[in-house]
């Protein structure tokens, strides 16, 4: 099967005060049709940047990319391409799901009005049937009574709601991607699993691809098929969910998959491992492996080479950034951190 | 992104925060200006241009700024002017003390007899009749030639100065003179004195009042917030310039008519409501956090804990809320003048501007273009270190 | 909605009365009388005009029959300076010259710098925006009193000497009565606005600029985009209807300044507006006309406040429903 969606060498610079920085460093993969991937990684570790790199929303002039990134769809790179391009792009080919529910709608404009905006851009409906389309869209987010709500204000919804509206506008032109940068992050629980599982329902009713964004592993067990663990602007770790959560190659994968708490696995007396040190600040990145100097089981080879992210012998069909990686011996005994 | 992260202490001048603004070249630039400006204001205070130099004559009126040449007929004037004066002393029947009481600026009458000075006078006066007869001075060469055997006369009469006197009447000349033949340079120079004492005054002052009013307000709340709110909507709810009207004319009459005193509380008034404002609601803010709960919980009193724990994280917006309001004042002085109720005794931009509303219309604009530059520069220099410090304490201002 | 007006109108009651207190006290500071008859006047003489003018009344009930004067639109009280004239007749006059300066330069100047901040806003960071935002910083640090006189020169006496043709008129404008032809109100009035608006330009720009830069940063905008809206679409539906806000706030704090500008502009103009009247009482020491006129300013001023508030409720959803 042909990728609807492949990343390659994606690198994205800003100019700062302090000079350049470098917050997402060649980062590869392919998106397949109707796949549900996750990109997962602690906060300041790129993910955003990424996921605003492939939708090119980054502000023009403070942000770049390297002459080899890539970002392929239909055979034509986005990275490059004319803003033209990007306009049919965005919300018709490629639709985004934001963090912050509360902020992500503009407060002055009715919830009708904004879903409607993107059905402007992208179809030829209008009038009626384009108003049928947005209360047909909020039906199907599980808005009730979307006759009502789709002539009321951002401000009178709940954020759950909020957040429906969202992926409503982003899926109300059918796109073949959809991109949810943390889509659950600002919510409760409750309403959090609810949210995941409309995205799961709707890729299975549309046949939209899913990147996922998030730092919450939980949240990537549930509905991902396939994982990419982001450290330092790097890839580290790509693997399925399961072998991912089973098998973790990667010392920092071990690491952030034992410090969520467990249902079931009483360990009274033992504290809940964290990961010590601190994530790398982009401007002052360390030399070789970007973990090594928060890793249990780092050795010189690691300051002096930056280990390729590659396929290893012992695990086909998954990709690790370690010269040691983990087996499972490793993985059984506890290494104090 | 996180900044990095370091538990150094620096010392203050290596601060970020110092770095930041060292970094912005424009802003050190006009810190400098500004220290130069400050500095000329210290040396006029400590005596280096009194009120008399800037009242004293120097020269013919309206002479232009920087030497440039001027048509015949007002150098003719020019020579008549000093002829004028010279026959006023010898006219006089002591006449010889009446020639020592002559001087403009660094210029004196020649110390030359009595008689001989008769003489050169009527010479003078001889020649100046005869251009006189000319209809147009441009047109005869032999005209152009009179005047300037008329004005090496003049400068036989009133020999230019040597040594540190020439420098004094280089810079006397240097901007020109106005309509009364005062030197616009000492003026000019003068005013930035006026000028920083005004604004010092008014930006002191209106910070410091602003700042306890609204650091009240914001610490203590209930009533005293009421009460200050509503001052401060009361105020602001007059136009500024009517409210400055309606103060200036509180003192006309008064002991206090003619000082500066007036002008200081009309700025005070009406500028202490933005520091008051913005520090107002920063106490808000910074009541909320730990280390002033903590304080609290120490047994420190209010008041101690406003002055010593809250109001010194305010400094920054009292930085900021001084260097406005200097501009605020030094811009307010000038329309207060023009109105005829701020500055009333000696030079100020506001004066000189005034002023040289009716020479404009005639062409001359020597004077407008000192006062406004001088006031420019300052007044420059302040909003562009104004709009660094905004942008070193709060990197989100725009 | 309605219930909101009123609640803005009563949150003003106090300060306007306020106002009121502070204006009649700070005018009896100095005793008006002996201001206006000069301080040798007779007892009698200022008996009797203390008299004449209800100063005699202790404050509390003068400051009630004022209250109650300028609630109820009575300013029958006589000009000490042009006896014979009530105050309300002076105001009348004044009225109609003002407001045809201001409202226009309140207009145009709002309408030029919010185009200029939005333009300086695009391209931020560019050459274009900080030339822009540096012309700003210029205009600003020169005095308002520099742009009259030159803007009168080159104005007016420019074309008159030199090209041998009124093009403004500086003087001679005294009220509607004139303004035939929309050409009249440029020969009078035109002048005096362009300067206006020339002097507001370089703050509002930079206010402006910095509400719109505010506003890029939100996250609606970056949704606006992801949903294939183009930029200008971004800024100018999106941003621009969010910015109202700021914008009216911002004119309705311009407006003090620019009755501020009418003083200057109609004193150097020889415009008989309310500016000038409220000078030339001043310098005639006439009490019951500073003291009018200094109310109606903070009336009007007041007025526009709630104006705004209720424009505020009109722009944003949230307010409305509150």
């Amino acid at each position: 099967m042909e990728p609807i969606l492949s990343v390659r060498n994606l690198t994205t610079s800003f100019k700062t005060d302090d000079g350049v920085v470098t917050a997402v460093d060649r980062v590869s993969f392919d998106l397949m049709p109707g796949e549900f991937l996750g990109l997962v990684g602690e906060s300041g570790c790129g993910k955003t940047v990424c996921s605003k790199s492939i939708m090119r929303l980054l502000p023009e002039y403070t942000s770049f990319f390297s002459k080899e990134s890539e970002i392929l769809l239909d055979g034509e790179n986005l990275a490059f391409a004319h803003e033209r391009v990007m306009r049919k792009v965005r919300g018709n080919r490629i639709g985004m799901i934001f963090q912050e529910p509360m902020t992500a709608l503009n407060p002055v404009f009715t919830v009708g009005w904004q879903i409607e905006e993107a059905l402007k851009y992208h179809t030829d409906l209008k009038g009626r049937l384009r108003r049928e389309r947005a209360v047909e869209m909020l039906r199907l987010v599980g808005i009730p009574n979307p006759e009502q709500r789709v002539g009321e204000y951002p401000h009178q919804l709940s954020g759950g709601m909020r957040q429906r509206v969202v992926i409503a506008i982003a899926l109300c032109c059918e796109p073949d991607i959809l991109i949810a940068d943390e889509p659950t992050t600002a919510l409760d629980v409750t309403i959090q699993a609810q949210i995941l599982r409309l995205m799961e329902d709707l890729r299975k009713k549309t046949g939209t691809a899913i990147l996922l964004i998030t730092h919450d592993l939980g949240v990537v067990a549930q509905v991902c098929e396939r994982v990419m663990v982001m450290y330092g602007g790097q890839i580290v770790e790509q693997a399925g969910v399961n072998d991912l959560f089973h098998r973790p190659q990667h010392p920092y994968t071990k690491a952030l998959l034992e410090s969520i708490p467990r249902a079931g696995k009483k360990q009274p007396g033992k504290r809940l491992p964290a990961i010590g040190g601190i994530v790398p600040s982009l401007f002052e990145l360390p030399p070789g492996c970007r973990f090594h100097d928060r890793c249990p089981i780092g050795q010189q080879v690691c300051i002096d080479q930056p280990p390729p992210l590659e396929e290893k012998p012992q695990a086909p069909g998954r990709l690790v950034r370690c010269h040691f990686p983990l087996d499972e011996e490793h993985r059984a005994e506890r290494r104090p951190a | 992104m996180n900044p990095p992260t370091s538990t150094v202490r620096r010392p203050w001048y290596r601060s970020r925060t110092v770095r930041r603004f060292l970094r912005n070249r424009l802003a050190v630039v006009a810190l400098m200006i500004v220290v130069t400006y400050l500095l000329t204001a210290l040396l006029v205070f400590g005596g280096m241009i009194t009120l008399d130099d800037t009242e004293a004559r120097v020269s013919a009126g309206s002479i232009p700024a920087l030497f440039q040449p001027q048509p015949p007929e007002k150098r003719l004037e020019d020579c008549q002017f000093w002829l004028d004066e010279l026959k006023k002393a010898l006219d006089q029947t002591d006449a010889k003390a009446a020639l020592g009481d002559v001087q403009f600026g660094a210029v004196d009458v020649a110390s030359l007899p009595l008689p001989e000075l008769r003489e050169t006078h009527e010479q003078a006066r001889r020649l100046d009749q005869s251009l006189a007869g000319y209809a147009d001075l441009n047109d005869a060469p032999e005209a152009a030639t009179k005047l300037v055997e008329l004005e090496e006369l003049v400068a036989q009469l009133f020999p230019l100065p040597e040594g540190l006197g020439a420098v004094q009447r280089f810079i006397e000349l240097s901007l020109g003179t106005d309509r009364q033949g005062r030197s616009i340079a000492l003026r000019a120079t003068y005013s930035i004195m006026v000028a920083v004492q005004i604004g010092l005054v008014t930006a002191v002052l209106s910070v410091v009042i602003g700042g306890l009013l609204g650091g009240a307000a914001g610490y203590f709340g209930s009533w005293v917030d009421g009460g200050v709110t509503w001052l401060y909507t009361t105020f602001s709810s007059i136009p500024y310039l009517v409210l400055l009207v309606l103060i200036a004319y509180m003192f006309i009459g008064t002991v206090f008519d003619g000082t500066l005193f007036p002008v200081y509380v009309a700025f005070c008034a009406t500028f202490w409501i933005g520091p008051c404002r913005t520090i107002r609601g920063e106490t808000l803010k910074i009541k909320q956090l730990e280390y002033v709960q903590a304080a609290r919980s120490m047994g420190f009193s209010q008041l101690h804990t406003m002055v010593r724990h809250v109001l010194p994280n305010t400094t920054h917006l009292m930085l900021v809320g001084f260097s406005l309001n200097f501009i605020a004042a030094i811009k307010a002085e000038v329309i207060l003048t023009f109105l005829g109720l701020g500055v009333k005794k000696g030079p100020s931009w506001g004066i000189m501007i005034a002023q040289s509303g009716s020479e404009v219309v005639n062409g001359f604009f020597s004077q407008i273009a000192a006062a406004t530059i001088f006031m420019f520069g300052l007044v420059l220099a302040f909003n562009i270190l104004s709009d660094a410090l905004q942008d070193v304490f709060d990197p989100k201002h725009v | 909605m309605w219930a909101y007006s009123i609640r803005r109108l009563l949150y003003n009651v106090p300060v306007f009365l306020g106002i009121l207190l502070f204006v009649m006290g700070a005018l009896r500071v100095n005793d008006p009388i002996y201001g206006f008859l000069g301080k040798n006047a007779s007892e009698e003489e200022y008996k009797a005009f203390q008299e004449k003018a209800g100063l005699d009344k202790p404050f509390w009930l003068q400051y009630a029959i004022f209250v109650k004067g300028v609630i109820t639109f009575d300013f029958s009280t006589e000009s000490w300076d042009q006896p014979g004239l009530s105050v309300g007749e002076r105001l009348r006059r004044a009225i109609g010259p003002s407001l045809s300066i201001t409202i226009p330069a309140l207009i145009l100047s709002t309408a030029v710098s919010v185009v200029v901040g939005l333009v300086s806003a695009y391209f931020r960071g560019q050459g274009l925006d900080r030339t822009l935002v540096f012309i700003a910083v210029l205009g600003m640090s020169i005095s308002f009193l520099v742009y009259i006189i030159l803007g009168q020169y080159f104005g007016a006496y420019v074309p008159n000497r030199y090209f041998n043709r009124e093009v403004f008129s500086i003087h001679g404008y005294d009220g509607w009565s004139q303004l035939n032809l929309p050409v009249d109100w440029a020969y009078y009035c035109l002048l005096p606005v362009v300067i206006s608006v020339v002097v507001s330009m370089g703050y509002d720009t930079r206010y402006y600029r910095a509400v719109m830069v505010e506003e890029t940063g939100r996250d609606y905008m970056i949704t606006a985009q992801a949903k294939g809206a183009s930029k200008p679409k971004v800024m100018f539906v999106h941003m621009l209807k969010n910015a109202m806000i700021p914008i009216i706030t911002r004119v309705a704090i311009t407006l003090p300044f620019l009755i501020t500008g009418s003083i200057l502009l109609e004193t150097y103009f020889g415009i008989p507006g309310m500016g000038q009247t409220l000078i030339s009482a001043v310098n005639a020491k006439d009490f019951p006309v500073v003291q009018a006129f200094t109310a109606v300013f903070a009336a009007l001023y007041i007025l526009t406040n709630i104006l705004t508030d209720v424009l505020y409720a009109l722009v944003d959803p949230r307010i409305r429903l509150a």
